[in-house]
C-alpha cells in the first residue's frame, strides 16, 4: 500500500520537472503587470504565496500542486488588482468628479441647442395646420383649435420665458425621478456607455459632431441672414463665438476620458 | 473573492475592522497568521481571503488606526508585521459597544443571555 501511494506522486514530479522558484517568478511578473499594485504590495503578497506554499508543502503537497492551490488561494493577480482598486478611497472622489463633468457636458450641449430644438419644433408645428387644411373637410376644420401665424399659439410659445423652461425640463425631470427612486433604472441603462473607454467616446464623438454641425448652420445662418444688418455684431465676433463654443465641451470630453475607468472589467460590476 | 461558509458580504465587510483591530490588540501580527487565526477563532465560519483582506489593512493603516513594519521572521524572511494604534484602540472601544449593543438588543429578542459592556 505504502509503495503505492508514493508512487503517483514520484511520477508526476519527475515528470513535469516544475520549477518552484520560476513559477514564483512568473507570477511576480504577472502581479508587476496590475497598474494599481505598488511595489510594497507586491512584496507583501509574495511573502503571503510563500507562506501558504510553505505551510501546504508540510501538509504533504508537492510543490507544484501547493504552489497553484496557494496561487488560487491569494487571488488572481487581476482580482487583486480591482479589490486594491475597490479599496482606494480616491476612487470614490474621481467617479464623482467624472459624473458631475459628464453632467456638465450634457447640460452644456443641451442649453447651447434646447432653443434651437424648440423653434424647430414650432415651426413644424406651424406647418401642420396648412397641410391639415388640405387633407381634411372644411365642417372638422371648424372644430378643430389649429394654431394660425401670429395666432395666440405662436405668442404663447415663440417667448423666451417658455423656451428657457422647456430647456430646463430634462433637469426638472431628473431630478423628480432620482427623489422618487427612479433613477437606478435609467442610470443602469446608461451605465453600458461607460463600460468601455472606445465605446464611450464614439458615442460622445457623435453628439459632439451634431453639435458642431449645429453650431456651423447657426454660423452659416448668420453669415447670410444677420450679419449684414446694421447694428449686428460682424461675422468675425461670431466665429470667435463659435470656436469658444467648442472649447468647453472638447475640455470636458477630454476630461472625462482621463478620468473613465481603464479597460473594461465585467467582474467589477456588481450583480 | 468572498469565501465565506456562514457569513453574507455585508457582514463580513461590516465585521472586518473590529475583527482585526481585536487581533491585533492582541499582539502584532502579519497578513497570513491573521487569516489563520480568524479561522481558527470562528471555527472556520469565517473565511476571508488575501483579496479581502489587505485592502482593509491598509485601509486602517493609512486612516492611522494601525501601524506597519518589515521585519524579519524566524524563517529569515522579511514580513510586513502590523500593530494597533493609541487610535485604532479608541475605535476598537467604540466598535467594541456598538456591536455589544447590537448583540444585545437581538440577544433579548432570542432570549439570550447579555453580555456586559
Amino acid at each position: 500500500m505504502a509503495d503505492r501511494s508514493q508512487h503517483p506522486g514520484k511520477i508526476m514530479e519527475t515528470q513535469t520537472r516544475f520549477d518552484l522558484t520560476a513559477a514564483i517568478e512568473n507570477w511576480r511578473q504577472e502581479l508587476a503587470a496590475q497598474p494599481d499594485l505598488t511595489p510594497e504590495v507586491r512584496r507583501e503578497l509574495e511573502t503571503h504565496l510563500r507562506d501558504t506554499v510553505a505551510e501546504l508543502q508540510q501538509r504533504g503537497l508537492n510543490k507544484e500542486e501547493s504552489f497553484w492551490l496557494a496561487r488560487r488561494r491569494v487571488g488572481q493577480p487581476k482580482q487583486l488588482c480591482e479589490e486594491f482598486a475597490k479599496a482606494d478611497p480616491t476612487k470614490i472622489w474621481r467617479e464623482r468628479m467624472l459624473w458631475s463633468l459628464v453632467g456638465a457636458f450634457g447640460v452644456q450641449l443641451w442649453l447651447e441647442t434646447s432653443t434651437f430644438v424648440w423653434e424647430f419644433s414650432i415651426q413644424a408645428i406651424m406647418v401642420m395646420p396648412s397641410t391639415i387644411e388640405r387633407l381634411l373637410p372644411d365642417w372638422v376644420l371648424f372644430y378643430l383649435p389649429l394654431p394660425t401665424l401670429g395666432g395666440g399659439f405662436y405668442r404663447t410659445f415663440h417667448n423666451p420665458l417658455v423656451s428657457m423652461f422647456f430647456s430646463l425640463v430634462p433637469m426638472i425631470l431628473t431630478v423628480i425621478l432620482l427623489s422618487r427612486g427612479r433613477m437606478t433604472r435609467i442610470a443602469s441603462a446608461t451605465r453600458f456607455l461607460f463600460e468601455s473607454r472606445r465605446r464611450f467616446l464614439f458615442v460622445s464623438a457623435a453628439l459632439f459632431s451634431f453639435y458642431l454641425l449645429y453650431l456651423c448652420f447657426r454660423l452659416i445662418r448668420y453669415s447670410t441672414m444677420a450679419a449684414t444688418v446694421p447694428g449686428n455684431p460682424p461675422l468675425t465676433e461670431m466665429v470667435q463665438r463659435f470656436i469658444a463654443g467648442l472649447v468647453l465641451p472638447i475640455t470636458l470630453l477630454g476630461l472625462i476620458a482621463w478620468l473613465m475607468p481603464k479597460g473594461k472589467s465585467p467582474n467589477q460590476r456588481r450583480a | 473573492m468572498y469565501k465565506t461558509a456562514m457569513l453574507a458580504k455585508d457582514m463580513v465587510a461590516a465585521s472586518a475592522k473590529p475583527l482585526l483591530l481585536s487581533i491585533l490588540a492582541e499582539g502584532e501580527s502579519y497578513g497570513y497568521e491573521i487569516i489563520q487565526k480568524v479561522r481558527e477563532v470562528s471555527g472556520g465560519e469565517i473565511e476571508w481571503s488575501d483579496g479581502m483582506l489587505y485592502p482593509v489593512l491598509h485601509r486602517l493603516e493609512r486612516d492611522g488606526l494601525i501601524d506597519a513594519e518589515w521585519k524579519e521572521a524566524d524563517t529569515g524572511r522579511q514580513r510586513k508585521y502590523y500593530f494597533i494604534s493609541d487610535a485604532g484602540r479608541k475605535v476598537l472601544k467604540a466598535e467594541r459597544q456598538q456591536w455589544l449593543t447590537v448583540h444585545n438588543t437581538l440577544g433579548k429578542l432570542w432570549k439570550l443571555k447579555p453580555v456586559s459592556i
